[in-house]
């Protein structure tokens, strides 16, 4: 008799409907959780960069425990030379970091006026509106307002949430350390009857979040390459940093994206600010690295990860986003695809009749052999 | 260098170098493949798998005995597996479904190795995976021969 093999069973509507509704759920408590979710997303994204070379040492005898200490020791003397080295150049800029983001903001609302006074060259409906003069002065008011509403704010945001954050390397030790364990401990808490069955679920969780965070990272890098040498060749200053800066803000799904165009427009309005076409250019530009992300980039990285209908991808960020807000549209597709994953292994043990009668059947002499001198 | 770090050998490490499979391999090797395998008990006449299943594991007898016979048809059995033989291995060689039932006949202790951390330990660990192929060779052959043989 062959019986369904997993890659056979297609989920009915009952199990997709609890995929859904476990995503939306938690997403939900995700959001109220914020403050680990995203030191535990920051180590997630570490763990699964530093499994290959842990297995590699595993692999070559080193014990668990041996292996994790090694990487992460190794990767904290990395980082520490790294800000040593970094720290003189830091030092030596920090005091003109509030210059600069001041002349980009100038830069880009100079650009911003400039493009609609053109438009009120053109089109006299504008022109009778004073859209420019309008957009001026409640751009100006905002300004004039925004250190003293937002900045307080922001910074006091920023001090809460670093020491969290700086729980990542922390989590991704344990979890490179005791991953393994916890693997053990799930498998061994299944009956016989369902053991092959969940071995293959937790090897199918561990491959989709191992290949999507792995892939977040191709994807980062590809784009950070193009985005670079795109401005490059346009002759925007720090392209390789700006191209970084936009590639991993695009990690939040469209409002990253937004921010990140915003960002070059910014840079490329002021270091030419007579020339707005390299501005326009860098528009162009970033609009081109999506297409290619979109249809090239993504479906080679993450998309090998996650294989969900690209409507109910775009579907479940919108619904990401209304659960929870920006680390809802960030979170949901991992989560969706873990949550697949999930579901339709749990319909196929819960729907096989077989080996459910196989779990009753051992129950059944278990009893017998704990009864038998009773 | 690092070798403080490198693992001792365990009970289970042991028992696993009486597995045919596995013969051949260094204790740090068996140390190795151990660290890959879970331990699983199961009681005389639970079955192990079914036949048609799709394979996700391959097996290792560390003590009692199972049974490999087709649904139904349990005298005689295709197999008798004692100690140290293995089963399971030809779902995951061909990736196709199960070609008979497994059952304990015995109370059974199994080492068990899945598909990920078996296609994992023979695409990076060269030496494991040169002894390991050769063992599988040397047992489909010896089935070959006893088919051929009647």
């Amino acid at each position: 008799m062959k019986r369904p093999a997993p890659s056979e069973y297609r989920a009915g509507p009952l199990v997709w409907v609890s995929i859904v509704v476990a995503t939306c759920l938690v997403l939900f408590v995700f959001q109220k959780i914020l403050w680990l979710v995203v030191p535990f997303l920051f180590a997630l994204i570490l763990y699964y960069g530093w499994l290959p070379l842990k297995l590699r040492l595993v692999l070559s005898g080193f014990s668990h425990d041996a292996a994790a200490a090694l990487i992460s020791l190794g990767s904290s003397v990395i980082v520490l030379l790294l800000a040593v080295l970094a720290v003189p150049w830091i030092t030596a800029e920090a005091v003109n970091w509030q210059e600069y983001s001041s002349r980009y903001l100038d830069g880009g609302l100079n650009l911003l006026l400039s493009a609609l006074k053109q438009l009120e060259r053109r089109i006299p409906v504008f022109a009778q509106a004073h859209v420019s003069e309008e957009v001026a002065q409640q751009l100006s008011q905002f300004s004039d307002n925004f250190a003293r509403d937002h900045l307080a704010n922001a910074a006091l945001t920023l001090a809460a949430w670093a020491p969290s954050v700086l729980l990542a390397p922390f989590l991704a030790f344990f979890m490179l350390r005791d991953g393994w364990r916890f693997h053990r401990f799930i498998s061994q808490a299944v009956p016989n009857a369902f053991f092959e069955r969940t071995l293959f679920l937790l090897d199918q969780i561990d491959r989709t979040a191992r290949l999507y965070f792995v892939g977040l990272l191709q994807l980062t890098l590809l784009d950070t390459v193009c985005l670079a040498a795109g401005l490059w060749l346009l002759g925007v200053s720090s392209p390789l940093v700006l191209g970084l800066v936009t590639a991993v803000l695009a990690w939040v799904p469209y409002v990253g994206s937004i921010a990140g165009c915003l960002l070059v427009v910014l840079v490329a309005a002021t270091d030419f600010p007579d020339a707005p076409q390299i501005a326009y250019g860098a528009i162009g530009l970033f609009l081109f690295v999506r297409l290619l992300d979109d249809f090239i980039f993504m479906p080679m990285t993450i998309g090998k990860s996650l294989n969900i209908h690209p409507l109910l991808s775009v579907l479940m960020i919108f619904v990401g986003g209304a659960v929870a807000g920006v680390a809802g549209l960030m979170l949901v597709l991992p989560v969706l695809g873990v949550a697949m994953v999930f579901g339709e292994t749990l319909g196929l043990v819960i729907t096989d009749p077989r080996l459910r009668a196989r779990h009753r059947h051992a129950e059944r002499l278990r009893q017998r052999v704990a009864a038998v001198d009773l | 260098m690092l070798g403080f770090l490198r693992k001792n050998s365990s009970e289970t490490a042991l028992r696993l170098a009486e597995s045919t499979l596995f013969a051949g391999l260094t204790p740090g090797e068996l140390s190795t493949v151990e660290g890959l395998t879970h331990s699983r008990s199961y009681l005389a006449g639970e079955v192990i798998f079914d036949e048609g299943e799709q394979g996700q594991a391959l097996y290792v007898v560390v003590t009692g005995e199972v049974l490999i016979c087709h649904a139904g048809e349990l005298d005689p059995p295709i197999a008798r597996l004692g100690p140290g033989q293995f089963f399971g291995e030809l779902a995951l060689l061909d990736d196709a479904p199960r070609t008979a039932q497994a059952r304990a006949s015995l109370d059974s202790e199994l080492a068990v190795l899945s598909r990920s951390d078996f296609e994992r330990l023979m695409d990076s660990h060269a030496r494991i995976a040169s002894r390991v192929a050769l063992q599988l060779a040397r047992n489909i052959s010896l089935r070959l021969r006893d088919m051929v043989q009647g």
